[in-house]
């Protein structure tokens, strides 16, 4: 499909003489073959956004956006090579969690005089959205959405456990009740209650995080590391009580564990609002165990509602401002072009940056919108910080040797704390 | 007709083979030695991946610290029985290592070599942080632990089944030719694809061993997440992907011993595991060397498969010397750390070449 986009910009250039400005772009979200350019059908992140970059290399005038070839698990180890050689790409996606690391040694363009004139308006986008990109009050992105875990609920499951009222499903309000809404589950359906990817992605993580934060605490604050705490231990055990009644499955992966909900082997699907379209569309399809499908807000079991959420955002490399003015003039009017298509990337089920997507007919309208509309109230992540990655990564480790391998909580809370200090001392 | 010498510049043979080694030589400079020693300076700073790509100056001179910070730690002590089961086996190492060159059974280089070996294991594991103390990055020695027990089974696991394969497929039949390019595909393939492969074949979802272990009324293992079982199948996947060249070192060998040797030994009855053991075996000790040394330089290397199947987990189980390193090197930013854990996996590849090289003569002599 590049070859054959490539090829046809190729010709495009041949037939109009012109040379079209070229922008290389890095993104991260999967691969999609065969995206076209009509974003109002595609499904699916790679799928979606694909669509959106084919649709502004054929619409924007005297300007070819080539996407490069990057890999998901390994995205930012990438990107920060190709800065490191002087080569990276004109524009690229990237988390808000991400923005100390790169914005501190001012790696990032400062986009904050250049929006107005590229046809952005940054006073169109919502307050947290502004702040995700905003650096020392310097503009540094164009932010794409909100994203955040949502609970993903099989209805039929649900129903037959009698934990449907009015259509919605009834979420615990407490560990206890979660205990008992499982064993409900499991007694009448013999399905587990909750799956997630706890073997892999921090996707387990991010679920111990809203545990942690719902009770007011945290896992660092400055430079100290406060996680050997009874808070943790407390969203620990609320998470691994079903592992130990066999209501949920520690070992299932991702992949896996998106399965165990699609064929109808588990109730609740702990991931992000990126599947809602999908599972929507999967729920939808006769074959699927899925039948009814609803995506619901991250429920609270504590004291105050708190889900993990972060932002994608669009940066261009701050070299390219000082050294190339005609491209970065083109990765602008890319930015713009994606920015105004923040509606079709809602689609995927994340939720819009801008205040008139998010007030518009066409985006309520969209599968489920509706049921997760508490999610950006409660939407937290862990304080700014250049060592995210490596933070995130211990707390993966750690948490998942308390689930998968039977490592004592005291010992690896004591050594995520140990670690995570490490990384704030560096 | 007429003789007559054109005069042509001569060359010395000195000068000849200085211009035909110049492009070789250029472009080792350029690739290996300069890279080699900047890797060396690099380790002597605090440097930070991007922070100096964007200037220059943003990195410190450190002296030896990266390798303090990631070797040692704080109150390290010493202690005869702080880890007596490696440290036991060091002794009874030493021990043999003396014997068996007293008793004539080991050469000297093979005696130094066992004795040497026996030395590191009696006391490197003695090392312990004090009361108090703790090491500065608790997760550097466990790493290097994991690969080397990752060496110690890829490396015999290779060895063993591929001089089993050799021994079996050698032979003119069609269905061994077969059989032999079947085996080596597996070596051509990049790591992602075998990988893959072999995720697939673990997940306990849609596995085949998943599919098998059901069949016949077990339940099926989850290979990748299990303590007990992911280090086992990155060494699985390893051992099917490297068959392939030591298959074939072993096929080179075993065609090169005698057929005479084995019509003398059919004479005496010897044939079969046999003749494999008495006239294959002792025949290959120089090619098993040459194989294990090259698969223990290229194993301590292990990266892709720790990395994709099982990211280093479960509780960091399968990580690795080089997964961390990379780690360190592009997740951390840095770059100073990462050299000094890359030098010192440098001077244990290096130790094992030295070993090769000098085994190597020891048998020409």
């Amino acid at each position: 499909m590049k070859h054959m986009i490539l090829g046809a910009s190729a010709l495009a250039v041949l037939a109009t003489g012109a040379v079209a400005q070229e922008v290389t772009l890095g993104r991260f979200f999967g691969d999609c073959e065969n995206a076209g350019t009509d974003t109002k059908v595609t499904v699916g992140e790679a799928c979606i956004i694909q669509s959106i970059i084919n649709a502004a290399d054929a619409q924007l005038d005297g300007i070819s956006v080539s996407t490069l070839p990057t890999d998901w698990g390994n995205y930012y180890d990438q990107i920060k090579a190709t800065y490191a050689g002087g080569t990276p790409p004109n524009v690229h996606v990237m988390h808000r969690h991400r923005v100390p690391e790169f914005a501190s040694i001012g790696a990032l363009a400062d986009l904050t005089d250049d929006l107005a004139a590229a046809g952005i308006d940054p006073s169109d986008w919502e307050a947290a959205a502004l702040e995700a990109v905003t650096y020392n009050d310097r503009i540094v992105g164009v932010p794409m959405d909100f994203h955040a875990n949502l609970w993903h609920v099989n209805m039929d499951l649900m129903e037959a456990a009698g934990l449907v009222e009015n259509g919605a499903p009834v979420l615990p309000s407490s560990p206890e009740e979660l205990l008992e809404h499982a064993r409900a589950v499991k007694q009448t359906t013999g399905q587990d209650y909750l799956a997630a990817d706890f073997a892999q992605f921090p996707i387990g993580v991010r679920v111990a995080l809203a545990l942690i934060w719902q009770q007011g605490s945290n896992i660092f604050e400055g430079d100290t590391a406060t996680i050997d705490t009874p808070e943790a231990r407390n969203a620990i055990s609320a998470i691994t009580q079903l592992f130990d009644a066999g209501l949920a499955n520690a070992q299932l992966n991702y992949a896996d564990s998106q399965q165990a909900f699609l064929n109808g082997e588990a109730a609740i699907l702990v991931n992000g609002t990126w599947v809602v379209d999908f599972y929507s569309a999967e729920a939808a399809k006769d074959d699927q165990g899925l039948n009814r499908y609803f995506a619901a807000d991250f429920p609270t079991l504590f004291d105050e509602g708190a889900t993990w959420a972060d932002s994608h955002m669009w940066a261009i490399p701050a070299p390219l401002k000082a050294n190339d003015a005609d491209t970065y003039a083109a990765a602008l009017q890319v930015l713009a072009f994606i920015n105004d298509h923040n509606i079709d990337w809602a689609r995927t089920g994340h939720m819009a940056v801008r205040s008139s997507v998010l007030a518009s007919a066409e985006y309520a309208a969209l599968p489920h919108r509706d049921e997760y509309t508490g999610t950006a109230d409660i939407a937290r992540d862990t304080p700014p910080s250049v060592r995210y990655g490596a933070i995130q990564d211990v707390l993966n480790r750690e948490l998942q040797a308390i689930w998968l391998t039977g490592k004592s909580v005291d010992a690896a809370l004591a050594d995520a704390e140990a670690d995570v200090q490490d990384l704030l001392d560096r | 007709m007429p003789r007559h010498h054109i005069a042509r510049p001569a060359l010395t043979q000195r000068q000849a083979a200085a211009i035909l080694l110049l492009p070789f030589l250029t472009v080792y400079a350029v690739f290996l030695v300069y890279p080699f020693f900047k890797g060396i300076w690099i380790s002597l700073h605090d440097w930070n991946l991007m922070a100096v790509a964007f200037n220059p100056d943003a990195k410190t001179f450190v002296g030896l610290q990266n390798y303090e910070r990631v070797m040692w730690g704080r109150n390290i002590t010493w202690g005869a029985w702080s880890s007596p089961g490696l440290q036991m086996l060091g002794l009874i190492g030493l021990g043999a290592g003396f014997l068996l060159y007293r008793t004539g059974r080991a050469g000297k280089v093979t005696a130094l070599a066992i004795l040497i070996a026996s030395l590191l294991l009696f006391v490197l594991p003695g090392f312990h942080p004090g009361e108090g103390g703790r090491w500065y990055d608790r997760r550097f020695w466990p790493t290097v632990g994991n690969t080397i027990v990752f060496v110690g089974l890829a490396v015999p696991g290779v060895t063993i089944t591929a001089m089993l394969l050799a021994a079996a497929l050698d032979g003119e039949t069609r269905a061994k030719a077969v059989l032999r390019t079947l085996f080596f595909l597996s070596q051509v393939l990049s790591v992602t694809v075998v990988t893959l492969i072999w995720q697939i074949m673990f997940s306990p979802r849609q596995g085949l061993i998943a599919n098998l272990t059901e069949l016949f009324g077990g339940s099926p293992i989850v290979w990748l997440t299990a303590e007990g079982f992911a280090m086992a199948a990155i060494v699985i996947a390893t051992i099917w992907w490297s068959l392939g060249i030591a298959m074939i070192l072993f096929l080179a060998g075993i065609q090169d011993i005698s057929k005479d040797l084995y019509e003398a030994g059919a004479l005496d009855n010897a044939t079969g595991a046999k003749a494999f053991w008495y006239i294959t075996l002792p025949n290959l000790k120089r090619t098993i060397t040459v194989v294990v040394v090259l698969q223990i330089i290229l194993h301590f290397q292990v990266f892709g498969q720790a990395h994709l199947m099982t990211s280093g987990g479960p509780n960091d189980s399968t990580q690795v010397l080089v997964r961390y390193i990379y780690q360190t090197a592009f997740r951390d930013s840095e770059l100073g750390r990462a050299s000094a854990m890359a030098v010192f996996l440098f001077v244990i590849m290096g130790g094992f070449s030295i070993l090769q090289f000098v085994l190597g003569r020891e048998k020409d002599q």
